[in-house]
């Protein structure tokens, strides 16, 4: 497929024709404080000079809160969503793009989520290679890359004044056909130029862990002191699981307004208590301990027992935003020296 | 000045009695400019402890966020004492926890840490964007100094300080069993003059001020789980019946949601600030608590934590209250 | 599974009857309703301990089991006790109010692989509610199995759940019917004592046998316990596990127990499988 190149002066002209007709166009822009994928209503918005959002993609994909169905209190009749726009998530991470990737397994094994299969059928997802990975990065560590493709339809490298964009699936090669009018045929020295950067972005990732052994021996450290050492400083908030791109669990409950009652999921953190609280008020996951243990078990053993994939991009977010600085890597790493 | 090794002898010395549990101090961070809490066990994990101008955490926190575990047939509950290290804001949590009974004077063992305040994260991370490899900070004399890959900078405080400590007025702390060196002069003034700029506005900018912070809201929890303050076992937004506060993220709830945590600290927020610093999409939400702060003030002359022998707000009724409603 | 394209979406059902099984605060309540729609009965097929997402619109859905077996009726069971807000709502139900039912989920006891041998359960308390479906899936097929033995006790006589069923049960040549309660009671003609020892007691032969228990953790522990003592393989040890659940087919995330999800990989699971899983009697 034909790697185009669009020259940045065209950038505002490239975005309008990406939200032509009923086409929905994401990209990261500042809302309130925070970076995050928003529709985008003023192209001037479009932020694409940062590393990552704060919030991951996965909020287009499995939004925080989300209706299943709506009905009328004392009525039986359950109506379900209208179908949705087709849109264009522009600027994703590579990470974030796997991540949904990782994510489609468990979206779709056994009994398959109609909610999140529509939106990933529907979006095409242009991807922004990482120039310059931040502090905390370490996706290669999980079979990630600066500039890996997984998950998208296009990537997008910035180059010096131009963006060059790689079509990779056939979404992603009718959107290279759509923008043809504010875009042009790349030369091989842009080519070049674009493996220079994303070679150059590897070598940048500083941070690091093995990964082997890890997946079939985490369970063996069950009652490893390391958990409690961690949990001892864990506040139980939502923000490592919340902002993580694989994190997908989710609470169900029925909201009612008036008559109108509507029966939602939205994200639900296993770092809280209310998680795992049976009615009876046992909990078979009593303190942070246990839930801390099950997190990182879930994320480097169990899913990969189902799914033959960590379950981490290694995007970092969960050590830059978390309050008291527990860092996965460091867990991981003494985890390792313990077994 | 800080005296570290002072701190850490004092901390061999407190771990080691046998009427304390474990302590709670601070130690470097994994990452860039950030520290992070330290439970000591033993003598030996005192090496690890700093206190510096990276020590935002406050540890109060982790008096009430200790878990409970239901005690074993025929054994005896664990009554030793939690010792923790606190800088002046903290130490007000821990005397307004006090007043309030959420936590015993026999339990807990103060290690007094004189603050000359601590810097922002946001406001290093943005002067400083190349952050890699942990980084030390120390204070300079109304400086602050950071050990850099690249060399040793030092930097005005004012310029990195958080907001928290360019307005503190108790930087020493107002409880202490032990302390590691000398009170420290009092440098800052409040005039509450981020809550006036947001007061100015008329109440239509006011709202739209807070409905675009509310509405980047990921209900996280995490503001409310690192408050000192916010301690109630049963706390009103985890409770499905009645579900006072929807689970449903939109701005309507997440309103909902920070008006009633302010409201719940109104008269009992002690500025650490923690909340603010916490918030993972930057809500300011000190501006929220200091607003109930100031009206406090003003109205009732009331400070929470300051002073030991004072009852909580809520608990000091008088019969002289210009408002008569409540009889 | 539902037939619908959307699993989240349930069926509609009726409540045709509902009693009481035990009183108190925490009272069970059985009730039994049939799917409303003639498609949905027609594809809805479960098997001796599945599960079922029973809601009310406006108030939720939990996770229960189904406490019939097929062999008794087009129609479900669920006995329900009365603990959060959910639970609470339904007992408020009495019959042709409506409901919402989503399901069946989860595996099933091996029914087949069972075939020819001696059937043995020990229940305790609502734990009898899915352990009901195989004493009453084998009776319907009771050439099909070498023996059935029912262990089932509870804190008081009037604790135990499915009373009416017994005294029928007890004169029958199907199956070896044997009570217990903790406390002495008056005008009580079963066995006084916990399940455990009554296990012990009447002492099965663990040849050609498979045992199911459920009950409470600690019940469970002892019964586990005095089945090794017996001689009993782990692979001949069941139980079904419970855990807080919102999707009920492997999304939402919690029911997990080690890398097994209850609602997909149980609820029902051997002593063999879970003896691995440090997480499973937590």
């Amino acid at each position: 497929m034909e790697i185009i190149k669009l020259s940045k002066d065209k950038f505002a002209d490239f975005l309008a024709s990406l939200s032509e007709g009923e086409q929905k166009l994401y990209a990261p822009q500042w809302v309130g404080e925070s970076l995050r994928f928003a529709p985008v209503t003023d192209s001037s918005k479009v932020e694409l000079g940062m590393a990552n959002t704060t919030v991951p993609p996965k909020s287009i994909f499995f939004p925080q809160t989300e209706t299943l169905y709506r009905y009328e209190l004392g009525g039986t009749e359950m109506q379900q969503p209208q179908v949705r726009d087709t849109g264009v998530v522009l600027g994703a991470r590579p990470c974030d793009a796997r991540a949904l990737v990782i994510v489609d397994n468990l979206f779709n094994w056994d009994l398959e989520d109609p909610y999140y299969n529509e939106q990933r059928v529907k979006n095409t997802v242009v991807g922004l290679a990482c120039n310059n990975p931040c502090a905390n990065c370490f996706c290669p560590s999980v079979g990630g890359d600066p500039a890996s493709t997984e998950g998208l339809d296009v990537l997008m490298t910035e180059l010096e004044d131009v963006y060059l964009l790689q079509p990779l699936t056939e979404k992603g090669q009718k959107l290279c056909q759509s923008v043809a009018a504010v875009t042009e045929k790349a030369a091989a020295g842009d080519q070049d130029a674009a493996e220079n950067l994303h070679q150059q972005a590897r070598e940048q990732v500083a941070r690091k862990i093995e990964t082997e052994g890890i997946p079939e021996n985490l369970p063996k450290l069950w009652e490893n002191t390391l958990w409690q050492e961690t949990a001892n400083s864990c506040l139980g908030c939502g923000i490592c699981t919340f902002l993580c791109p694989t994190c997908h669990c989710f609470d169900i409950q029925d909201e009612v307004e008036g008559i109108e009652g509507r029966r939602c999921r939205m994200w639900d953190s296993c770092m809280f208590k209310e998680y795992t609280l049976h009615a009876s008020g046992h909990n078979p996951r009593p303190t942070r301990r246990e839930r801390t243990r099950n997190r990182i078990n879930h994320k480097y053993s169990y899913f990969v027992d189902k799914f033959d994939v960590i379950a981490c991009v290694g995007c970092g977010r969960c050590i830059n935003y978390c309050p008291v600085n527990i860092d996965i890597l460091e867990i991981l790493q003494q985890a390792k020296e313990a077994l | 000045m800080v005296d570290v090794e002072k701190l850490k002898e004092i901390a061999r010395e407190t771990v080691s009695r046998d009427d304390v549990k474990y302590l709670i101090g601070w130690r470097q961070g994994s990452f860039g400019f950030r520290a992070a809490p330290h439970f000591v066990n033993k003598p030996e994990d005192t090496d690890k402890l700093i206190f510096s101008p990276l020590c935002s955490h406050n540890l109060a926190t982790f008096l009430t966020l200790a878990e409970k575990l239901p005690v074993p047939r025929g054994q005896e509950p664990d009554s030793r004492k939690i010792a923790l290290m606190v800088k002046g804001c903290d130490s007000r949590a821990v005397v307004l926890q006090l007043a309030e009974k959420g936590i015993s004077r026999e339990g807990i063992y103060v290690i007094g840490c004189p603050c000359r305040g601590v810097v922002d994260q946001k406001k290093v991370e943005a002067k400083y964007p190349e952050m890699g490899e942990s980084v030390t900070a120390e204070w300079g004399k109304e400086t602050i100094i950071f050990d850099l890959p690249s060399g040793r900078e030092e930097v005005p405080r004012e310029e990195i300080l958080a907001g928290k400590c360019i307005t503190c007025r108790y930087p020493n702390p107002l409880i202490a069993d032990a302390g590691a060196w000398e009170e420290v002069a009092v440098w800052g003034t409040d005039d509450y003059a981020d809550v006036k700029e947001v007061e100015a506005g008329n109440p239509q900018e006011r709202w739209d001020f807070w409905e675009d912070k509310f509405a980047s809201c990921i209900r996280c929890y995490s503001c409310r789980n690192v408050c000192p303050m916010c301690y109630c076992e049963d706390c009103v937004l985890d409770r499905l019946n009645p579900e006072w506060v929807m689970r449903s993220v939109n701005t309507t709830e997440n309103t909902a949601f920070h008006l009633a945590r302010a409201f719940h600290l109104a008269g009992r927020c002690i500025e650490c600030g923690e909340c603010e610093r916490v918030c993972p999409v930057d809500i300011p939400l000190m501006k929220l608590n200091r607003k109930l702060t100031k009206e406090v003030r003003e109205k009732f002359e009331y400070e929470p934590g300051v002073d030991p022998e004072a009852k909580p707000l809520p608990a000091s009724y008088r019969p002289d209250d210009k408002e008569d409603f409540i009889l | 599974m539902c037939n619908n394209a959307n699993p989240y979406v349930p069926y509609v059902a009726t409540i045709e009857d509902t009693w009481f099984e035990t009183e108190g605060d925490r009272c069970v309540k059985t009730f039994k309703v049939t799917l409303d729609e003639a498609a949905a009965r027609d594809s809805w097929s479960h098997q001796p301990g599945q599960c079922a997402m029973v809601g009310l619109l406006g108030i939720g859905e939990s996770m229960f089991c189904i406490s019939c077996s097929p062999t008794e009726g087009d129609f479900l069971r669920f006995s329900i006790m009365r603990a959060g807000k959910n639970t609470l709502a339904l007992h408020e139900q009495e019959a042709g109010d409506k409901i919402t039912v989503r399901g069946p989920y989860g595996n099933s006891f091996p029914m087949d692989d069972w075939k020819g041998k001696h059937i043995i359960t020990i229940g305790g308390g609502i734990g009898q509610a899915p352990l009901r479906p195989i004493v009453e899936y084998v009776r319907a097929n009771r050439d099909q199995y070498a023996g059935l033995t029912m262990i089932y006790g509870a804190r008081t006589s009037e604790d135990l759940c499915f009373k009416g069923e017994f005294e029928e049960m007890a004169q029958s040549e199907d199956l070896s019917c044997n009570l217990t309660i903790d406390i002495e009671e008056e005008g009580w003609e079963h066995n006084v004592g916990f399940v455990p020892s009554m296990l012990m007691d009447l002492s099965p032969s663990p040849e050609n046998a498979i045992a199911i228990t459920c009950g409470p953790p600690i019940m469970i522990r002892f019964v586990l316990e005095n089945l090794k003592k017996l001689g009993f393989a782990d692979e001949q040890i069941y139980t079904t596990l419970e855990n807080r659940m919102k999707c009920g087919f492997g999304k939402c995330g919690r029911c997990n127990v080690g890398n097994l999800y209850v609602c997909k990989d149980g609820p029902v699971f051997s002593y063999a499988t879970l003896k691995e899983i440090p997480e499973a009697f937590a």
